[in-house]
């Protein structure tokens, strides 16, 4: 039967590969409609190259999970495995790091540069009906999934 | 005699193998040391101060000074602090290869070592990304939320955070290949009959 040491691995690879998949599905997916002032806004994933970046970087990293999930155990490809980990890992981190840093301007705003807070602005001011889009905040759930996964990479 | 020869020869190997590769080590993590060092000096200090007349009262100019700083923006105080940690890695490194050789802790120097690099390699990431993309966005503007850019106000501000980034970066390729040959030295394990050859 399978070793449990690889089952394991196997199990932290899955785990790995199912997180980033769902990184990706919720950035991409994310979309909200909203008006303010009669000017409509809506917020996607593109808006802004983070982002573009953090689905790029996520999207990536799930194919080549979902390709080592497959890979035989005595394969001499597991050595370029071991080097390529630590690539992966960098880049998500380094994704990871520009999306948080980019939501936080978005959830505080920067007054010193007059930059507004995107996130639930307009509920502070007196539009009755309107509901601010509040796509940034899904950036942090997806940013929880791709940082569990980083720890997960190194068996 | 011939079981002496054999240990000699067992020295000579693992004695000569190391030594060119060590002096590689000592020069990428001293470069790195700078590289890291001088990312972190050069955004630590960046400030520039503007002053701008916001109205006139009769002859008199009303004046208000706005200042940039790194502190302003959290992504460039993780960028400080994560360039910062790093040259203090490099730093712990390069006195432990140098004058700390028979430092051990139950045989695990290298592990410890390669780990710590891989770390290290994955903080300098994220900070310099961080800070790239704060400084794209600072440079560009985002029309989507309505936030205008802010390197036409502050050019200076905006060129010493770029140079920062750049030797960030630099830094960050110099770790990776430090942080690849750690994990090399790791894997090879000096026998007197192995056939792998180390290039």
């Amino acid at each position: 039967m399978i070793k449990p040491k690889r089952l394991l691995s196997l199990l932290l690879r899955f785990i790995a590969f199912g997180t980033t998949l769902a990184a990706v599905i919720l950035m991409a997916t994310s979309h909200e409609k909203g008006t303010f002032f009669a000017v409509s806004y809506e917020a996607k994933y593109t808006d802004t190259p983070a982002f573009k970046y953090f689905v790029i970087a996520n999207a990536i990293v799930t194919v080549y999970g979902f390709l080592v999930l497959f890979l035989p155990p005595g394969s001499p490809i597991w050595r370029l495995v071991l080097a390529l980990d630590l690539v992966f890992i960098m880049l998500l981190i380094s994704s990871i790091s520009a999306a948080m840093a980019i939501a936080q301007v978005g959830k505080n705003g920067n007054p010193r540069a007059a930059w507004l807070p995107v996130c639930g602005q307009v509920a502070k001011f007196l539009q009755p009906s309107n509901r601010s889009f509040s796509c940034w905040f899904h950036c942090t759930d997806n940013l929880h999934y791709s940082a569990a996964l980083l720890y997960l990479q190194s068996p | 005699m011939a079981l002496q020869n054999e240990d000699k020869l067992e020295v000579g190997y693992s004695s000569l193998q190391p030594k060119p590769k060590k002096w590689v080590l000592l020069m990428l993590r001293l470069l790195a040391f700078f590289a890291t060092a001088a990312a972190t000096v050069v955004m630590g200090l960046n400030k520039e101060t503007k002053t701008l007349v916001v109205a006139t009262v009769g002859t008199t100019l009303i004046k208000a000074t706005l200042t940039a700083k790194f502190q302003h923006t959290p992504a460039f105080v993780f960028f400080v602090i994560a360039n910062g940690l790093a040259s203090i890695h490099n730093l712990v490194m390069i006195m432990g290869d140098s004058f700390g050789q028979k430092l051990d802790y139950k045989g695990l120097r290298l592990a410890m070592i390669a780990i710590l690099d891989m770390m290290t390699v994955a903080l300098i990431s994220g900070g310099a990304s961080a800070a790239a993309f704060m400084a794209e966005l600072g440079k560009n503007g985002n029309s989507h939320a309505r936030w205008n850019s802010i390197c036409d106000k502050y050019k200076t501000f905006c060129d010493h955070g770029g140079g920062a980034l750049i030797a960030s970066f630099a830094g960050l390729i110099l770790m990776l290949i430090i942080s690849v040959m750690s994990i090399i030295k790791l894997l090879i394990k000096p026998k007197p009959d192995s056939t792998i050859v180390v290039p």
